[in-house]
């Protein structure tokens, strides 16, 4: 599926979009870590540091590892905080 | 008298010179701590809430907190609090840095302000006491040039809140500047110049001591390393200017007065953008770890940038030229003006000519020049810059054609940058918020940006969040801490009971903290009620009722469930 990075995620990728092949939202980001070791300090396992978050096709945020990924989904990673 | 307070506040009457010290009891510090709580209490206690915010027996409250002087990161803040020009209502705003010492090195917990100076002149508080001094030659000055001139006049030591032009001309919405930050919403730097006060001059020494000095400095050295963590990064790395993209990219970016949440623009104003082509430094107030301040220079100046001002001054006004955007939050800056009700009130004017119901066609979205031209007349009340000083509800009142209905306002106080219809928690928060939409008294928004919620389509579960992130807010206000620490916390209630502890020696609960916000929270409506407040103030223009937003039809927010999370809520608190 294909994955967007926004704000401190996508600073630390140094991308803004990957493709990952992932059945679970826990495997994505075991699968990001392997790929981007800058972002190991906020993937702990196969979660996400609280102070970051994921969004499924925009539309739903998700932290369940278990949460299941369709081929043609979309993953938004973007930092939790949206305070201004 | 607890630990880390000095058990009195500093009453000035400006009108007959009088000055003197009143006691605060052990009981009220406990109940309401400090900052907005305290400086609420001392409102309510003033028994001024029916009088115009603008008149000289109006107060305007200085609060400062037990915390201030530790060595706790982020302590070092105050909060100005008055009833508002602008919503009157209750507003508190809170700023930081060294005014904050200075200010509780004067032997006072708070600083209480009624009356009218004679004179146009400068307040000054010090070891040989209180007196006006002449401020002539800052008449017309901006705040950065008011608070050098002062310091050159009275010692670098002294500290300096002032008002730009702006406050000097009663613009409704116009700020109190300390150190390159403003106490920014609400239009308090109207009341001080309403009170013919240009700037407070500030130096004081005296400190209060701490229950558990070994302990209170164990736990900021803590605080201190997790503000270095991941919890901050955020407002590290990139600053809340990143909120920007994020926003464009989820549809809650408001944009063009609210016509659209997605901005075709906003990358320009991005600060991976902003950064590409100006050099950039950071800077924290005094006594912060985080250093959330991302500065940009164009080679001539440099410009604080906050998520607040590029939506309000970018894609609300549909301006994607980025050294426009950055000189006018620049001008804001130096006028003293808030830059949140600056841009609503601009591109509510903007969208008025569009629809042929204001006569000025120069004023238009995306225009950099009438951008810049509408801040200065604003600042200056000149031309349409007089009726667009009163902020956006009275220049709808005066426009007619239900314009009231586009003004992006609740109680008067213009919306942040969180479009309500695709963030519906958030919706619940500008709508019950006792100052009116505001992003600082509410972080629904953090709901709307979790699993707990589906944004877009919010039920009666979301208010009990709604009402947990208000709490929040009210705590960290009153104690005073930054809200940029709150990720750090594992839990909240019960670290900042352990920090309230260490400071004054009380023996205090979660619980009792929990309970205290709530005190706080209703202490606001106190005030409001007595303001003449009513239940329909709680609601939304009419814009974003039953009409989807333009760039998302499903963010679609009905009045009907307005309504029910607003009985919801007031049910849940008791109302």
């Amino acid at each position: 599926m294909h994955v967007e990075f926004l704000a401190v995620p996508r600073r630390l990728a140094g991308t803004s979009q990957v493709e990952v092949q992932a059945e679970t939202l826990g495997q994505l980001l075991t699968a990001l870590a392997a790929q981007f070791p800058s972002l190991g300090e906020f993937i702990v396992l196969d979660r996400l540091h609280p102070s970051f978050i994921a969004s499924l096709n925009g539309e739903q945020f998700v932290s369940d590892p278990q949460t299941a990924l369709g081929e043609h989904d979309h993953v938004l990673i973007l930092s939790a905080d949206a305070g201004g | 008298m607890p630990f880390g307070y000095h058990g009195s506040y500093l009453r000035i009457d400006l009108s007959s010179g009088a000055a003197g010290s009143v006691p605060l009891s052990d009981s009220v510090l406990r109940q309401y701590i400090g900052g907005s709580g305290l400086g609420v209490k001392l409102l309510l206690d003033e028994g001024t809430a029916q009088l115009d915010p603008l008149a000289p027996a109006a107060p305007l409250i200085f609060a400062f907190s037990p915390l201030v002087g530790s060595p706790l990161t982020t302590s070092a803040k105050f909060a100005v609090v008055s009833k508002s020009p602008l919503s009157e209502r209750i507003n508190d705003s809170l700023a930081s840095s060294g005014f904050a010492i200075a200010g509780k090195g004067c032997g006072c917990d708070a600083i209480v302000i009624v009356g009218r100076a004679p004179e146009f002149s400068v307040l000054v508080i010090d070891e040989t006491g209180v007196r006006l001094e002449s401020a002539a030659e800052f008449r017309g000055a901006t705040c950065g040039a008011t608070e050098a001139g002062i310091k050159a006049r009275l010692g670098a030591h002294y500290r300096v809140a002032s008002i730009g032009p702006a406050g000097e001309n009663n613009v409704r919405y116009s700020t109190i500047s300390h150190d390159g930050r403003h106490a920014g919403r609400g239009g308090s730097g109207a009341v001080l110049g309403a009170k013919n006060i240009k700037a407070i001059a500030i130096s004081g020494t005296r400190r209060t001591r701490w229950a558990y000095p070994a302990e209170l400095t164990a736990l900021s050295k803590s605080l201190s390393k997790k503000s270095f963590g991941p919890a901050t990064a955020k407002y590290r790395e990139l600053g809340t200017a990143t909120n920007l993209l994020t926003f464009n990219r989820f549809g809650a970016l408001p944009t063009r007065n609210f016509q659209s949440g997605t901005f075709e623009e906003a990358v320009n104003l991005s600060p991976e953008q902003l950064g590409a082509v100006r050099s950039k430094t950071r800077k924290s107030c005094m006594a912060c770890t985080i250093g959330c301040e991302h500065i940009y220079s164009n080679g001539e100046s440099n410009v604080r940038v906050e998520y607040e001002s590029l939506f309000a001054l970018g894609s609300l006004c549909g301006v994607g030229d980025a050294d426009a955007v950055l000189r006018a939050s620049q001008r804001c800056d130096e006028l003293g003006m808030d830059t949140i009700s600056t841009g609503g009130t601009i591109a509510f004017a903007m969208e008025c000519v569009e629809r042929g119901w204001l006569d000025e066609p120069w004023l238009t979205f995306g225009s950099s020049e009438a951008l810049l031209r509408a801040i200065e007349w604003i600042g200056a009340r000149e031309g349409l810059g007089n009726l667009l000083a009163e902020g956006s509800r009275r220049a709808a009142l005066a426009i007619g054609h239900n314009s009231i209905s586009i003004a992006p306002q609740v109680k008067g106080l213009e919306i942040p940058g969180y479009e309500p219809r695709a963030l519906q928690t958030m919706a619940l928060g500008f709508a019950v918020g006792a100052r009116g939409a505001d992003h600082n008294r509410s972080g629904a928004y953090e709901v709307d940006f979790s699993d707990k919620v589906d944004r877009r389509h919010v039920t009666l579960d979301a208010v009990r969040l709604a009402i947990e992130t208000e709490d929040k807010a009210a705590l960290m206000d009153s104690l005073i801490i930054c809200k940029f620490l709150r990720g750090v916390f594992e839990d909240f209630h019960a670290e900042t009971a352990e920090m309230l502890h260490y400071v004054t020696g009380w023996d205090i609960t979660a619980d009792e903290l929990r309970e205290t916000a709530q005190r706080i929270v209703a202490a606001k409506r106190q005030f409001n009620v007595l303001a003449g407040w009513t239940p329909t103030e709680d609601t939304l223009p009419e814009r974003f009722l039953n009409t989807p937003l333009s760039s998302d039809p499903e963010a679609v927010l009905s009045r009907h469930r307005l309504d029910d999370l607003v009985t919801e809520y007031h049910r849940q608190r008791g109302w």
